[in-house]
């Protein structure tokens, strides 16, 4: 079984860079890049079928910052080996054209069996692209997925829904999971072993050509999303916060205050 | 091409809200042209119909087909493309729900365009629809708009006010016929599993909720010994459910429950948006031990602390 995984790197959102100055490349320190949270979900899931089946797993970065970092966390992780695309001509807010550079990266590795992706990019809740990547493939897909297993014939999935969840079964054969944050897929840490192969691993750097692309393919030109501005939210309301002094102190300064406003607490 | 066609996804047997929500939003961008609703299911309801026609949709396109009886999101697409053929809308819009962002991107793809996703609003400037989606949890806003000739969009869950008087008329109804084959059934929904509804987070006029800052499932005690104490009910986040630490009954969140209490203590919550937009408290009161979670942006009230300390002296002093 050959398992393709779609990461994306991020900027930790830990790092102290507030509302839009998040987003500024210019203040972007590269040790603070990190692999998109939700997609380590989908590395550990593959590499649950790389324990049980014996899968291959191919891990794969496209970004224009240093993508090679996070392919080689997922080879420490376990991941096989991995493939960077490295491009800043492709724009990445526009989840089409993402989904068509995936496209042909599937197309040149040629043999895959199943293709994970993280459910969301955490930055900006994008989602989307797993679902257009599944209808670009036109392959069976379950997205939302907090749970994989394997059963004789078929796949047997449990996904996320609102309010509950649904049990979803598809046949063995190529398909898309998009992994959401659920127990069953929290993401082991790097070993030792596989540091030792991360940093061995050679890690072979896709350009645009490679996949039979051109700037103008990706660009933002022929993108239909328009970005028109990118501001800080500022939320007008008054927040009395109680950041100093003893617990003790806390709670006797909120209980006085919502008082003093004449807010109650209730009360059985 | 011209008008907007909303995707009225059915859940538990009703017209989901958000449906609601968006038709209500979109109902008066009347220079976009008439709204036209999406009715996908095994058998259609009158009042379904009526519902979707009180809240602002001139016409209602349905397509019933027993592949249509539970979201599948290769027939829905099929069917979906039939009714975009016929419709021929400038605008496809569905609200909120993990189906629904299943579904529109996927038929984005078929018109080769992009897919503005998670809009929390919507602004008609001229001919131009401008979608507004919060990002980097809320801290900022992306303003942004689909030069695509048709123009999909999906909507954050409760982002829309749903109209408590609509005034509507019966729609027009167009039924279209879709064939469905093998490869339509290949991924099958073997069941759905709800969460047990026994605590009704809905009608609380207070509610104690705890967050990954909880801890563990050990630890959730004293967020249910403070909820019993105020006399209201217990509520947790979407990572608290799904760590198992407690039962998903009692998620508030997009995925869980939406709530509007007088009184919400957020324990130990970060305020991811996920979470936020399910909750419309009078008054809200965070205690987080992270001064920069976004959560103290939204509370009346904030404690920087120790949930684990703060809680245990709150409840003594109201005792």
């Amino acid at each position: 079984m050959n398992i393709v995984v779609f990461i994306r790197q991020i900027l930790d959102p830990q790092v102290n860079l507030e509302g839009i100055d998040y987003f500024d490349e210019s203040k972007i320190n590269a040790d603070d890049l990190i692999i998109n949270p939700i997609d380590k979900n989908a590395i550990e899931g593959a590499l649950k079928f790389k324990d049980s089946e014996g899968a291959t797993v191919t891990a794969v970065c496209v970004g224009d910052l240093k993508p090679e970092k996070a392919v080689r966390e997922a080879i420490a992780m376990g991941c096989n080996s991995g493939i960077v695309v490295n491009s800043k001509d492709i724009f990445s807010h526009d989840p089409l054209i993402m989904a068509k550079v995936y496209h042909k990266v599937l197309e040149k590795i040629g043999e895959y069996d199943l293709v994970m992706i993280g459910g969301q990019v955490m930055p900006t809740s994008s989602y989307a692209e797993a679902p257009i990547l599944a209808e670009l493939l036109d392959i069976p897909s379950v997205l939302y997925v907090e749970k994989l297993e394997k059963k004789d014939d078929a796949f047997i999935v449990s996904r996320v829904l609102e309010g509950g969840k649904e049990i979803v079964q598809v046949p063995l054969g190529k398909s898309l999971f998009s992994i959401s944050d659920s127990e069953y897929f929290i993401p082991r840490y790097t070993s030792m072993r596989g540091i030792m192969m991360s940093k061995r691993a050679q890690i072979p750097a896709w350009t645009l050509e490679d996949l039979g692309l051109s700037a103008n393919d990706v660009g933002q030109d022929i993108s239909d999303l328009e970005v028109l501005s990118l501001e800080n939210i500022v939320i007008e309301k008054e927040s009395f916060i109680i950041s100093e002094g003893e617990p003790e102190e806390m709670v006797d300064k909120l209980l006085e205050k919502m008082k003093e406003d004449g807010i109650k607490l209730g009360g059985a | 091409m011209t008008g907007i066609l909303v995707f009225a996804l059915i859940r538990d047997g009703e017209i989901e809200e958000n449906v609601l929500g968006v038709l209500n939003k979109v109902k008066n961008f009347t220079s976009l042209g008439d709204v036209s609703a999406a009715l996908l299911c095994e058998q259609a309801k009158d009042e379904w119909i009526s519902t979707l026609g009180k809240h602002g949709a001139k016409k209602v396109f349905v397509v019933e087909a027993p592949e249509l009886s539970t979201y599948l999101s290769r027939a829905y697409v099929k069917a979906m493309l039939e009714i975009i053929k016929t419709a021929d809308p400038k605008v496809v819009i569905g609200g909120g729900l993990v189906n629904v962002e299943d579904l529109i991107p996927r038929l984005a793809v078929h018109y080769n365009t992009t897919c503005l996703e998670r809009v929390t609003d919507l602004i008609l400037e001229g001919d131009d629809l401008i979608a507004i989606t919060p990002v980097r949890d809320d801290q900022a806003m992306v303003k942004m708009k689909s030069k695509g000739e048709k123009i999909f969009i999906t909507t954050r869950a409760g982002a829309f006010f749903i109209d408590e008087n609509p005034e509507g008329q019966e729609p027009e109804i167009e039924k279209l016929t879709v064939s469905f084959d093998e490869k339509d059934r290949i991924v099958k929904s073997v069941e759905i599993l709800k969460a047990k509804k026994t605590v009704n987070l809905k009608d609380a006029k207070i509610i104690v909720a705890g967050g990954r800052g909880v801890g563990g499932k050990d630890k959730f005690a004293i967020i249910k010994e403070l909820a019993d104490l105020l006399g209201g009910e217990m509520g947790a986040t979407r990572a608290c459910t799904d760590l198992h630490w407690i039962e998903e009954t009692y998620e508030i969140g997009q995925t869980g429950q939406s709530v509007s209490p007088d009184l919400y203590i957020a324990a130990g919550i970060s305020g991811a948006p996920q979470h936020i937009c399910g909750v419309k408290a009078k008054t809200l009161i965070a205690i987080n031990t992270d001064e920069r979670a976004s959560i103290f942006k939204y509370c009346d009230y904030g404690i920087v602390g120790d949930l684990h300390q703060i809680l245990p002296i709150l409840k003594e002093k109201i005792k």
